[in-house]
């Protein structure tokens, strides 16, 4: 009977349970990848600690798509006071913050000791201009450039609980949904840590976690500036795509072989890909897709966010069955970056760039947005 | 095996053994030491390097009431009582409890090839552990969560299901209570999978947990794993005599006067008892259970009165020292270094010892 | 010590339709020496299975010395009772000294193991089993033959008032099986013990045994001295060949 449970390979492990791990992307391929092409480290000229550097346009406060990302403070009620608290200068340690899976947790004063243990949080604590009161990150950290030379206190998803106490945190900022393993949260508060676990199930939460994480370090004014930043550019590039532009079906592949994954239509992706002008061809829960649904959905425009692990539209084309999509024979595979699109932080825009790339490559994105590493060679 | 110099080279290994073979009690001293000294070994090292003398101040301070000024940083405490030491503790413990059980299973099934898990024990723990994952509350019972405490109740219903079907109990040949925990396994597995699929985000945590680790040991669940354990080696221990009546088959054992029907049952729920712990404990670790038995045989024989006291305490000596070397590098699978220790020394065992000893 | 006395009395077995055993009766005494003899089918070894008591649906009565076998316990009959198997598969490597050591799991302590006395024990059944000079060998590497006088051995060790053995003979060359059957006598005259033995070589059986019982399809047939019992007709009727005898001096 072990052999049946051992057959759970672990690149089959990696491609389902990876959709949350490219959520944060916390994954080494990745990281050689980026390293290997360095397109996006250099990429803010303006030492602000917004990623995206330059705004520029002035986007129009109204378009169709702020309805669905809300720019105010969080529409998530939540029960403490901590959380819905508007933006005070003076943050008031000791205090008890709710985190996404409901645990009231205690600061006692203004962290200077963070860990983080998720791309993310680390992403989020340097917007924060937090970067210096972070103690250990994870190996995964691309971003910013200085994130990467913490040392880590996550190892391929091992969590290092040794060198963790060793750092004597006052803060662990921990990933929800089985990023962190349930078990080692556990024992990490047991050893009396404070732990924050967050967890973006979608750009609205996406939102609320960077002010939560702004709140549990006493930055909410940074946080709200943060959130206004990243509102205007998402508003700034949904402007680029006419509202009467055609919408076409677009596949997200977020893994191939064995099965199809592409995204459930509760998740992130499919609002960012709404939102980039996109039709998103979604699934279940459970991220799969067989071939004949996807041949009777007919994607238009097939996106590769496997294309960090090698995965090129040439092979794509190439594949059995195939050929019949629309978006096969039109030449409408492209690349794009999962990093951004995935990891929910202040880069988001980024991702969201990449996407309108992707689905709509005859529109002019406002200018300062750094274009998307090389992520394949160009069919 | 060419013939010439290796059987001439193995009967002199053998003879070597000789001596051993009639000095269990040396052997078992000997093992405790060398227990004693993995654990010593697995709270001085880690992934983060800490001064010596305060490890042991710590050790002697807090542990055996040493008295001694605090000189040292909270972190170190933390690091070496709650982190180190519980893990070491819950890998010996673990390491006792699968060799014991494989000892046990491979007697009473009379199948050298049997292990801990054998009769739907992994199935059944790694499909509760899986339902836990889905299941999206929270509890704890003395401070052991819902995975560990359905991959116990997992574990247990396995092979209760096994012994029932099987007609365990009441006379059924051997060869059928294994067949039946390989049908009923693979029916688990099934589940194990679907539970998998459906797990989505969450199948992480499964994965973990089939992988096997003790990265999240705690005093709280040693408590309640070390207990059981203990307790239930040592009444095996004590049934040893039934096991060796069982070594010739049942008629065999009723004829030495081995009420077979009742012992079989009794060993079959000690021993799943002990193998439900250690995998709530630890999750699934291959090849302890199997590799352990084998190569104590080897050096004493058979006789389960030397086998199972020796197995504990060297099952428990690997299993720590293999928990240090996976923690090394930063969290490995333990199962991993069972594996890699564990197959090439078996092979050479058997390459070296053919001439004596055959599988 | 003596020799332990069996009666029987209407004993039937049945699997499931098939009856394998019907109505058989017999007295046997302290000390006596009786060859248990029939074709290929008539239910010798389950005779056998239902006095080690392996037979749990078996009718009518069975005691030792007067004792319902239901009313001793295990350990109690495995003192009393010794068996050697027609065969034992070994699942581990085992050496001569370790199978034959087997035999004194009745006597020995259940928590400490075997005492001095058990070792010397054992020691004593392997010299007169003849099977010392293989003590350290491996028993999975023996010829069959070798094996056979390690089984009996072992139920030599064990010490019982009655040996039961189920074809011991059938791997030994003419030698051995002379030999078994002299150590056999040797046991059941020096020591008292009540020997009850399979045999399928009615030659040997009428040299060595004093009583014989014929079992053919589950009942018992004839039951008297070897000469009685092996007449050319029942042997016609019961094997089906003619016999041709050869006369020879009864042993004792």
């Amino acid at each position: 009977m072990r052999p049946s449970i051992s057959v759970q390979t672990p690149s089959s492990i990696r491609l389902k349970g990876s959709i949350h791990a490219r959520l944060t992307a916390g994954v080494a391929a990745l990281l050689v990848f980026l390293a290997g092409c360095g397109a996006t480290g250099g990429s803010s000229p303006s030492p602000t600690p917004a990623p995206v550097s330059t705004p520029a346009t002035t986007a129009p406060a109204t378009s169709t798509a702020t309805a669905t990302v809300a720019p105010t403070v969080t529409p998530v009620v939540m029960a403490t006071p901590a959380l819905t608290a508007t933006p005070e200068p003076a943050a008031a340690f000791p205090m008890t913050v709710t985190d996404d899976e409901g645990t009231a947790v205690e600061i006692a004063q203004q962290p200077e000791r963070i860990v983080s243990l998720a791309p993310s949080n680390t992403e989020i604590v340097f917007a924060l201009g937090a970067g210096e009161r972070l103690v250990a990150g994870t190996d995964a950290d691309d971003y910013p450039a200085e994130a990467a030379a913490l040392p880590d206190a996550v190892l391929q998803t091992k969590v290092l609980k040794e060198q963790i106490a060793a750092l004597r945190p006052d803060l662990i900022l921990a990933y929800g949904n089985g990023f962190t393993p349930p078990a080692d949260v556990t024992q990490l508060r047991a050893l009396g840590y404070p732990v924050l676990v967050v967890y973006a199930s979608s750009l609205v939460t996406a939102e609320k976690d960077i002010t939560l994480i702004g709140t549990a370090l006493g930055a909410p004014t940074e946080a709200a500036a943060i959130l206004e930043e990243v509102h205007a550019q998402f508003d700034a590039i949904e402007a680029v795509v006419p509202a009467t532009a055609p919408r076409p079906r677009t596949f997200y592949e977020v893994g191939y072989g064995p099965g199809i994954y592409t995204p459930s239509a509760d998740s992130a992706y499919a609002e960012m890909i709404t939102l980039a002008g996109g039709d998103p061809i979604t699934t279940d829960a459970s991220f799969t897709i067989s071939l004949e649904a996807l041949v009777e959905a007919d994607p238009e425009v097939i996106l590769l966010g496997d294309a960090a692990y090698g995965v090129c539209p040439d092979q794509v084309a190439g594949r059995d069955g195939w050929q019949t999509m629309t978006a096969v024979k039109d030449d409408a595979i492209r690349p794009a970056f999962d990093t951004v699109v995935t990891r929910p932080g202040p880069r988001l825009p980024l991702g969201l760039a990449s996407l309108v790339r992707g689905i709509h490559p005859e529109v002019t994105l406002p200018a300062g947005i750094p274009p998307d590493p090389v992520l394949c060679a160009a069919p | 095996m060419t013939a010439g110099l290796a059987p001439e080279l193995a009967r002199v290994r053998v003879r070597r053994f000789e001596a051993l073979r009639r000095r269990p009690v040396a052997l078992v001293v000997a093992g405790l030491v060398i227990l004693a000294a993995s654990i010593g070994a697995a709270v001085v090292l880690g992934n983060v390097s800490l001064p010596l003398g305060d490890t042991l101040a710590v050790l002697g301070h807090r542990a055996f009431g040493w008295p001694a000024t605090v000189t040292w940083p909270s972190s170190t405490e933390t690091i070496v009582l709650e982190l180190r030491l519980p893990r070491a503790l819950a890998a010996a413990a673990v390491g006792t409890g699968l060799a014991v059980a494989g000892v046990t299973f491979q007697g009473l099934l009379r199948n050298p090839l049997a292990d801990p898990y054998v009769l739907g024990t992994a199935s059944g723990a790694a499909l509760g552990a899986a339902l836990a994952v889905l299941i999206p509350v929270q509890i704890a019972v003395l401070g052991l969560g819902l995975i560990n405490l359905l991959a116990f109740a997992g574990a247990l219903i396995a092979v209760t299901l096994v012994h029932q079907l099987s007609g365990g109990g009441r006379g059924a040949s051997m060869t059928s209570v294994l067949l039946t925990g390989y049908a009923v396994g693979s029916l688990l597995a099934a589940g194990l999978s679907m539970a998998m699929y459906l797990a989505g985000a969450n199948l992480r945590q499964i994965f973990f947990y089939l992988l096997g680790s003790f990265s999240t040991a705690s005093w709280d669940q040693l408590i309640l794993g070390i207990p059981i354990v203990l307790i239930g080696t040592v009444l095996l221990t004590l049934r040893a005599r039934s096991l060796n009546a069982m070594l010739l088959g049942d008629d065999v054992a009723r004829n030495l006067g081995v009420n077979v029907g009742r012992e079989r049952t009794i060993l079959l729920a000690l021993a799943s008892l002990v193998t439900a712990a250690c995998v709530s404990l630890a999750g699934l670790i291959g090849f302890v259970g199997l590799v352990v038995p084998h190569v104590v045989r080897l050096v004493v024989g058979p006789n389960a009165r030397l086998v199972l006291p020796l197995s504990a305490v060297y099952g428990a000596a690997f299993l720590v020292l293999a928990d240090l070397a996976a923690r090394m590098p930063g969290e490995l699978p333990v199962g991993v270094i069972t594996a890699i220790v564990g197959a090439p020394f078996f092979l050479v065992l058997l390459r070296r010892f053919r001439a004596g000893y055959e599988l | 010590m003596s020799g332990l006395g069996l009666q029987l009395r209407s004993v039937c077995l049945a699997y499931g339709d098939r009856e394998v055993l019907r109505d058989v009766s017999a007295s046997i005494q302290p000390g006596e020496r009786i060859a248990l003899v029939g074709p290929n089918g008539a239910g010798k070894s389950s005779l056998l299975r239902c006095l080690t008591r392996h037979a749990s649906n078996r009718r009518g009565s069975i005691a030792l010395d007067g004792l319902p076998l239901e009313e001793l316990s295990r350990e109690r009959l495995a003192r009393w009772v010794a068996v050697v198997p027609g065969e034992a598969a070994l699942p581990f490597s085992m050496r001569v000294e370790e199978v034959v050591a087997l035999g004194r799991i009745p006597h020995e302590h259940p928590l400490l193991g075997p005492s001095d006395a058990d070792r010397t024990a054992v020691q004593v059944a392997m010299e007169r089993v003849g099977v010392a000079g293989l003590r350290g060998r491996d028993c999975r590497q023996l010829s069959l033959g070798e094996r056979q006088l390690v089984l009996l051995a072992m139920a030599i060790a064990q010490n019982g008032r009655l040996l039961i053995l189920d074809e011991p003979t059938v791997h030994l060359d003419l030698r051995h099986q002379v030999g078994v059957m002299e150590l056999l006598v040797d046991l059941n005259v020096r020591d008292g013990v009540t020997i009850l033995a399979v045999l399928h070589d009615l030659g040997l059986a009428a040299h060595f045994f004093e009583r014989m019982l014929l079992l053919d399809a589950g009942q018992l047939v004839a039951d008297g001295p070897p000469a009685e019992v092996l007449t050319p007709d029942r042997i016609r009727e019961v094997y089906g060949v003619d016999p041709r005898f050869v006369p020879t001096i009864p042993a004792r």
